[in-house]
């Protein structure tokens, strides 16, 4: 039976991109928090004030991390990919004696070659898978605005 | 008073996000002020939600962070424009201008 051990490196690197999604957010809650202590707000109030102006910070941590592991990963298997292909089609043209297979080998490797061409131009990726936007977050304020 | 807010057509965040980053690069707290400053808080860009939105660009490749300093000595993920992001930008300005134009022409003709 085979056991599933979790790769010590994908565990890591998912660990590192949470780190630093929580520091970047962190960053902003506390800018809003020495904001609203520049506007005179008392001190116990202005990090629940900033905390709740910024959000769920769990969800938004999690759909940024889910975001950029889901960005490497895709990036990650194409890589590989277009590796494999160059490999199998270099042993096809070593290994065949036949002039028509040696072209599908040609053809393999030039495949491999144009596909690592569309990774190297960014967003080629993004156009291909195009992104689930939803957009209630930003809106037009039809009264005087209040911020806390 | 509770304030009341219609949302926005889809993309125009990402619209106002490659604006502001067109001029410099910024980090996110950076980019939420500029919006509300410039807008002399008429939009509202809700903090957290701003990041998935970054995150998405990042992915498409409008954009590309890197790590820095920011104005008050703490280290901040920046994000600027890609090239890729400049063209969207145009693009977009272009197809924007169209629309609220073409609105503009309906609302006038009644």
């Amino acid at each position: 039976m085979k056991i599933g051990i979790p790769n010590p490196f994908t565990f890591t690197s998912r660990q590192k991109t949470a780190a630093e999604v929580a520091e970047e957010l962190q960053f902003h809650i506390d800018m809003l928090e020495g904001k609203f202590t520049q506007s005179g707000m008392p001190a116990p109030q202005e990090k629940a004030a900033a905390v709740k102006r910024f959000g769920d910070l769990d969800n938004i941590k999690n759909q940024c991390v889910n975001i950029n592991r889901r960005n490497s990963l895709l990036r990650r298997m194409l890589k590989t990919f277009t590796i494999v292909l160059a490999f199998t089609g270099l042993s096809i043209i070593i290994l065949a004696s036949d002039y028509k297979v040696t072209r599908i080998g040609t053809m393999l490797i030039l495949i491999s070659l144009f596909g690592r061409l569309l990774l190297h131009a960014r967003g080629c990726v993004g156009s291909v898978f195009p992104p689930r936007t939803r957009e209630r977050s930003l809106s037009v304020i039809n009264d005087t605005p209040k911020y806390t | 008073m509770a304030n009341d807010r219609t949302d926005l057509m889809q993309g125009t965040l990402e619209l106002l996000i490659l604006n502001t980053l067109a001029r410099e690069s910024m980090h996110g707290y950076g980019i939420v002020q500029r919006i509300h400053e410039t807008t002399e808080d008429l939009l509202k860009v809700e903090d957290g939600s701003l990041y998935p939105a970054l995150y998405r660009m990042e992915e498409r490749g409008l954009i590309k962070s890197e790590w820095g300093v920011s104005e008050n000595n703490r280290r901040a993920k920046f994000y600027k424009l890609t090239r890729t992001g400049q063209r969207k930008l145009e693009a977009e300005r272009a197809n924007w201008n169209r629309i609220s134009k073409a609105v503009s022409k309906i609302l006038q003709a009644t």
